[in-house]
């Protein structure tokens, strides 16, 4: 979330929701592993995906996991990784 | 470098937006109140603020100033991601999200999604809630997340790296640690679709 769009509009922000998702986004940034995690990417299914060329139909993709198998992690990475791209959106 | 590109506002309108849903917090993590959440994240583009500071001062010139329902947060959310030529939104741990919430959210996404299909999604969530999201979202597409033997070896690695102590541990014993685990884990794996994996954090 952008801090000064934030400060500058207590009220809109209060109005919209009283949670606050960027603490967590930080704690899992902070414990993330470099490399880690990394595989996702080279999934035909992450590609589809990314690649939007489906449409509506391939806009969704679920990461379907037991409990500690790093799914939060991965959540993360994916994050990380877009907005990456909006510096380098050939890579893929 | 991607991590401090994170906090600076985007040089092109991509919007980016997540959610962890939190058991703890089962409360206050309605349904209007997650999508108002990521709608939040999604205001660093002009237009998309000026689009919601217009919708708040319509609600609260209202009598009594009414506070948002889901349909009107839902909307809101629509024309902000129709304003943005992309926008990506992760949501994690679904199945920590109580059914009724988990339900209006799918369903309020997949409305959003059909107006505007730039809009991608990742979802994340254990083996329990694919029904509900195949209910909502049948062309889906599915990774199911397993630990990768690599990746338990870098963990391990990283972990024994940082151990404070690195004289209390024999060699032998550290080799033990970087073979065994990663393959107990894999042999987990091998029956993960009947036996759930014990919390192990890896990443």
């Amino acid at each position: 979330m952008n801090k000064i769009i934030a400060d500058e509009n207590p009220e809109v922000m209060q109005w919209l929701s009283p949670l606050d998702p960027g603490r967590r986004h930080q704690d899992v940034r902070i414990d993330r592993l470099d490399g880690v995690g990394n595989w996702i990417f080279k999934t035909s299914e992450f590609r589809e995906w990314r690649s939007n060329e489906g449409g509506a139909d391939k806009a969704v993709l679920f990461c379907c996991g037991n409990p500690g198998v790093g799914k939060t992690y991965l959540r993360c990475l994916i994050q990380l990784q877009e907005v990456g791209i909006i510096a380098d959106r050939h890579q893929y | 470098m991607i991590d401090n590109l994170c906090d600076e506002p985007c040089g092109e309108e991509i919007g980016i937006a997540m959610f962890s849903s939190d058991f703890r917090n089962q409360q206050e993590q309605t349904t209007t109140n997650i999508i108002g959440a990521i709608l939040k994240q999604l205001l660093v583009k002009g237009r998309v603020l000026e689009h919601v500071q217009k919708a708040f001062q319509k609600a609260k010139n209202e009598v009594g100033g009414r506070g948002l329902r889901l349909p009107d947060i839902v909307r809101v959310l629509g024309k902000a991601v129709a304003i943005l030529p992309r926008v990506f939104i992760c949501i994690d741990a679904l199945d920590e999200c109580p059914p009724k919430h988990l339900l209006e959210l799918l369903r309020s996404l997949k409305d959003v999604l059909r107006e505007s299909p730039r809009m991608q999604i990742f979802l994340t969530g254990r083996p329990q809630v694919e029904a509900e999201v195949t209910r909502y979202f049948i062309t889906r597409l599915t990774i199911p997340i397993v630990p990768k033997t690599h990746d338990v070896q870098s963990y391990l690695e990283n972990k024994l790296e940082m151990d404070p102590e690195p004289m209390a541990m024999s060699n032998g014993l550290r080799a033990d640690i970087l073979r065994i685990i990663p393959e107990k884990i894999s042999e987990m794996c091998v029956g993960a679709s009947t036996v759930p994996i014990p919390c192990v954090i890896l990443y």
